[in-house]
């Protein structure tokens, strides 16, 4: 044999050997999709992804975030082009249409009794379809209260958050301010607009606490239009007309800034409000329980969840539900997860696990975030039901055209109830199919 | 040899033979990637729009919906009715408006004003700035109570308006922005169409007694049909195609006064998984969009050949 012919199989026996010893040794490599994506954030997530390969040296975990408002978009264009993360954390609202479509996997079974052991009955059943199935380990749960200012409630003269629709609309017109030219310097509610949960769920907490309902118990059919939801709706044009609120204003951007009087919102603002310049955190930010309406007979709420779960398409779904136990388990007793400090102390948010719950206990129990928690063991879970994204944004834009005047509270649910109900006949239809 | 369909009957030497064969494999390459890349992804949203798809669910187990999607668009989805109505008023005013504007500052920037260049700078620059950028700028300078503008208004001694927050103002505002935005490219057609037109035509006006308005109405207008023609076609498809301004400022609100049609689409098919209704929304607007060109096309070329 020459030297150049033995060179040339030396160097194919060596590319051969290398590229099976490579393939052997081939990392299993995880994505995991969040919505989380500040600079604190990002940071926290990646402590904890990398706390767990170095447990587990032989898995890679990359870690994407978009913004909440493309997460949706991009888990389904991620399936649609076969490039889909393996492990998610999304909105619990989209649960039946992901599991109608066959998007996620089933826990296993280890999971299933470790969620069943740390959980609350009422947070498993925001993660789980109507057939009982959890589908995956829930994460944050926020019910919505009355966060408000107390500086300027008192400028008004007023020393106590409104306890019901008439104080609502008393103090809220109160503190609106505005000058010669037309101009509003400060609002005493603010709305949301643009945003569907900013608008959906305050409306949702307050037609609670007035003794209505979304959905109907077994979510077939809307129930939102009823005396209590045209008096709910009614609300929000007696505040437009009053001045106590208007839609120009929007209460996430400015309450920050210490223009706005109070806003209906989740715990996981804490971070904003603890950084904002415009009201002082620890003694002007005040938390109340949301007022009662005239139909209402007691402080009523809406919470929903998000939770992780991993894709059916997923080659590492072993390896996926691993990790997502890893950051949800205790691994020391009173230590907490991993997950439930992220929540906790990037985000101001409740955790859904009780271990979580009791090892935070002391980070929990701050004036604002405690009052979330206190709110958490009467909150209704968000109901969930496939086309619940679709029904939502309709009645975002119902509620919207009411704050701008542009219809009456009657022909605003009715429109919407019409065609959440059409949307629940056709999914029922489709599962039947 | 004989010839084939794909290879003519022409003189058979071997180079040549050679030559039209990789000029054919060089025509196939774009032709494939067309085919790939337009005409496929076409004809599946066609199929697409004749069943409910999820885009989640595998392609094969999509349910025939037939045409119900088409009816359900154009009869029951207020939406989207709503949508096509604020598109219309979008394309009209803003293809008027850039086309009117477009063709008076190109006049202006055609003649010996002083700093031309500069001017010409400044209409173009808004068309290379990101539209994203410009929708945050406009939604400051609108702001209803803390906008440059309403400050202005309520100085002179009128009322403040609400422009993007307000649903009677909200859709006028984007018009006036998306105007903003691209008169400064219709600005450089235009003038290209003004500097192609030979001065003899003016010279021999002005001698058969042509004043200023006469040698614009009988001699730069008839020379600019082409022009125009380009500038209508256009700016019509792409107004009729807006999305990131509307995206990026009001996102449809309030209360959809402001939803256009691809927006409604982006919706439609992201935010409700309903591929099969967007797919539908898709080849209604395409049908809109080419009967309209259509006509334009008809209406200005036909009008050209007259002049």
């Amino acid at each position: 044999m020459s030297l150049k012919r033995s060179v040339l199989v030396f160097l194919s026996l060596a590319l051969v050997l290398s590229f099976g010893a490579a393939t052997l040794a081939q990392d299993t490599t995880l994505t995991m999709l969040t919505h989380w994506g500040t600079e604190d954030q990002l940071a926290a997530q990646q402590a904890i992804i990398d706390a767990y390969m170095a447990e587990h040296p032989d898995v890679v975990i990359e870690l994407v975030t978009v913004d909440f408002g493309e997460l949706r978009a991009k888990i389904i264009t991620g399936r649609t082009a076969g490039i889909s993360a393996d492990v998610y954390h999304f909105y619990h609202l989209w649960l039946p249409d992901f599991v109608n479509a066959g998007v996620l996997a089933e826990p296993p079974q280890d999971s299933l009794t470790y969620i069943d052991e740390n959980v609350a009955q009422g947070t498993i059943d925001a993660v789980s379809t109507s057939d009982g199935q959890t589908w995956g380990y829930p994460t944050e749960v926020n019910p919505y209260l009355l966060v408000y200012n107390k500086r300027l409630l008192a400028e008004a003269g007023y020393d106590a958050p409104p306890a019901n629709w008439e104080e609502l609309k008393e103090i809220a017109a109160a503190i609106t301010q505005v000058d010669d030219s037309g101009a509003i310097s400060q609002v005493g509610l603010g709305v949301m607009p643009g945003w569907d949960s900013g608008i959906v769920h305050p409306f949702s907490a307050l037609l609670f606490s007035n003794g209505g309902n979304y959905l109907s118990a077994d979510r077939a059919m809307a129930e939102f239009n009823s005396p209590q939801g045209i008096e709910t709706l009614q609300l929000y044009a007696d505040l437009v007309a009053s001045g106590g609120t208007d839609a120009s204003i929007n209460g996430l951007a400015n309450f920050p800034s210490g223009t706005v009087g109070m806003v209906i919102m989740a715990p996981w603002w804490r971070a904003t409000l603890r950084a904002a310049e415009g009201v002082d955190f620890e003694t002007e930010v005040g938390v109340a329980e949301i007022p009662v309406g005239p139909s209402g007979d007691a402080p009523s709420s809406i919470a929903y969840t998000w939770l992780f779960a991993v894709d059916s398409s997923s080659p590492n779904k072993p390896a996926a539900w691993d990790f997502i136990h890893w950051m949800n388990a205790e691994h020391n007793d009173g230590a907490g997860s991993a997950i439930g400090d992220f929540l906790v102390n990037a985000l101001g948010a409740i955790p859904s696990f009780n271990h979580d719950q009791a090892a935070f206990a002391d980070s929990m129990s701050d004036h604002y975030v405690s009052a979330f928690v206190a709110a958490s063991a009467y909150a209704r879970p968000e109901q969930i039901v496939a086309g619940g994204q679709e029904i939502k944004t309709l009645l975002q834009a119902e509620i919207e055209a009411v704050l701008a005047g542009m219809t009456t509270p009657e022909d605003a649910l009715a429109s919407v109830e019409m065609q959440a109900n059409a949307i629940l006949e056709e999914q029922r239809m489709m599962a039947e199919e | 040899m004989k010839s084939s369909w794909w290879m003519p009957d022409i003189p058979k030497s071997a180079v040549l033979r050679r030559r039209m064969f990789w000029a054919y494999v060089f025509v196939a390459a774009p032709v494939v990637a067309l085919l790939v890349f337009l005409a496929g992804p076409i004809l599946f949203s066609g199929w697409v729009s004749l069943h409910r798809w999820d885009m989640l669910s595998p392609v094969g187990d999509m349910p025939w919906r037939g045409l119900q999607n088409y009816v359900f668009l154009l009869t029951r989805d207020t939406i989207f009715i709503k949508a096509l109505g604020n598109t219309f008023l979008f394309a009209i005013g803003g293809v008027g408006a850039n086309t009117i504007l477009g063709l008076g500052f190109a006049l202006l920037l055609n003649s010996r004003i002083r700093g031309r260049t500069v001017w010409r700078v400044l209409y173009f620059m808004p068309v290379i700035t990101a539209p994203l950028a410009l929708a945050v700028m406009f939604s400051f300078i609108f702001d209803r109570n803390y906008g440059v503008v309403n400050n202005v208004i309520t100085a002179l001694g009128l009322p403040r308006q609400p422009f993007l927050s307000g649903p009677h103002q909200a859709l006028m505002t984007l018009i006036f922005i998306a105007i903003y935005q691209y008169v400064g490219y219709y600005i450089v057609i235009f003038l290209a169409g003004l500097q192609g037109i030979p001065q003899d035509y003016y010279d021999a006006a002005q001698v058969d007694g042509a004043g200023n308005w006469q040698a614009f109405r009988f001699v730069t207008l008839p020379l600019l049909r082409p022009v125009m023609l380009f500038v209508v076609v256009t700016n019509t498809i792409g107004a009729l195609q807006v999305f990131d301004l509307v995206f990026a400022t009001t996102g449809g609100a309030p209360a959809n006064s402001s939803m256009t049609v691809v927006l409604h689409m982006y919706n439609t098919a992201f935010k409700f998984s309903r591929m099969g209704r967007a797919s539908a929304m898709a080849f209604i607007l395409f049908a809109i969009i080419m009967l309209i060109t259509v006509m334009q096309v008809r209406l200005l070329r036909d009008r050209a050949y007259q002049d």
